[in-house]
């Protein structure tokens, strides 16, 4: 009789557990403002679904790789080159300093964000360089390829349990670990997000691939704290703050 | 002029560099990672309060040799906004004490990680970069 009612009390607590966090649609709600957080501990529900053959970044945030440092990815030899030949100040010119990365590094960076969950689609507004994602919830497919990669690409997403999963493709070159390792157009990106059992946790995984430049897989955990009453701050990345570099 | 040299908790060689929240280039590029701390006070020339990065320029008085003017670059001001920062919190004249980390290339530029009034006051509601 113990043992019955001890495996009731585990079957129970996760569902328990769950019913704190906001639901909409069926579905775990994640809309909010939400803060990084990089003090929380790794996920295991969301690290174990992580693919072989991965370096799982220790970068979010403002924590910064130096130069020649890439946390674990195996850069192909032309990527390593064009790594070697980066000169930082070359991003800091007018014409490029207010030039957004895309979302594999924008995502992880020291910025809120804000979701709205829709059931067709979630909108993630990140304030970092004002960008604006849209998750397509609807079953559609990717774009074309002929069709234009941006920063923030093409994003289709579906629930596997409590779990929002985003696909995305169609993205821009840009860095990845913002050291001169750059990522090619053909990048392939899947995140993982979650609530924590109490709704006021944002757990996610990052995971991408890009055979053109790494010869293995690189990931990211990344968490926000949940705030209420807070908004999105405008950015205007103003170009003349390049003039302190001279450039 | 008054520019003291703090040398605070070495990260010693350390592969990381986390102490200055980033916007869009790299700390761990751009500003000495060994944590040697800049120490400036002076009158306010200028204040940009825009993104990726405000600036502050002082000039530090030379005390007979020539004055010297140095830059501070802030953390984002999307971020600073909700630390008490506002495009008016800093006013040109006034005078300032400003703590960061030098640019590596060894001008008078700095990464701030705080800044107080005259009178001690820190600007802000929390420290600049952390």
């Amino acid at each position: 009789m113990k043992r019955l009612v001890l495996i009731l009390a585990l079957v129970a607590a996760p569902a328990l557990a769950l019913a704190a966090a906001p639901m909409k649609d069926g579905h775990p709600d994640l809309s909010g403002f939400w803060d990084l957080d990089m003090k929380v501990a790794r996920d295991p529900a969301l690290m174990k679904r992580i693919g072989p053959n991965t370096a799982v970044l220790d970068d979010t945030g403002p924590t910064e790789f130096p130069r020649n440092e890439y946390g674990g990815l195996k850069l192909k030899p032309a990527a390593r080159n064009a790594a070697d030949k980066w000169d930082p100040k070359d991003d800091l010119s007018v014409a490029k300093v207010c030039s957004p990365p895309s979302i594999v590094y924008a995502m992880q960076g020291p910025f809120p964000i804000r979701i709205d969950q829709g059931k067709d689609i979630v909108v993630i507004r990140l304030q970092y360089y004002d960008m604006i994602r849209i998750v397509f919830m609807d079953g559609r497919s990717h774009l074309p390829p002929a069709a234009p990669h941006t920063k923030v690409g093409d994003s289709i997403g579906h629930w596997e349990g409590d779990t929002l999963v985003v696909d995305t493709d169609h993205l821009e070159p840009a860095t990845i670990t913002n050291n001169g390792l750059s990522h090619s157009e053909n990048v392939h990106v899947i995140e993982r997000f979650r609530l924590s059992p109490d709704g006021r946790t944002l757990l996610s995984t990052q995971e991408f691939e890009d055979p053109q430049v790494l010869d293995n897989r690189g990931a990211r955990f990344i968490a926000w704290k949940k705030q209420d009453g807070q908004f999105i701050e405008p950015y205007d990345c103003d170009p003349s703050f390049a003039l302190n570099y001279g450039k | 002029m008054q520019i003291g040299r703090i040398i605070a908790a070495a990260l010693g060689g350390a592969a990381l560099f986390a102490g200055a929240a980033q916007a869009h280039h790299s700390f761990a590029v751009f500003f000495s990672s060994d944590h040697e701390v800049v120490t400036l006070t002076g009158p306010v020339k200028e204040f940009h309060f825009t993104n990726p990065h405000g600036i502050i320029e002082i000039i530090v008085p030379g005390k007979g040799k020539a004055d010297q003017d140095w830059k501070a670059e802030t953390n984002s001001p999307s971020i600073m906004v909700r630390r008490g920062w506002s495009k008016d919190v800093i006013k040109p004249g006034e005078v300032v004490t400003l703590q960061g980390w030098q640019a590596r290339d060894g001008t008078n530029y700095i990464r701030l990680r705080n800044a107080s009034r005259a009178d001690g006051t820190p600007i802000g509601t929390a420290p600049a970069a952390q």
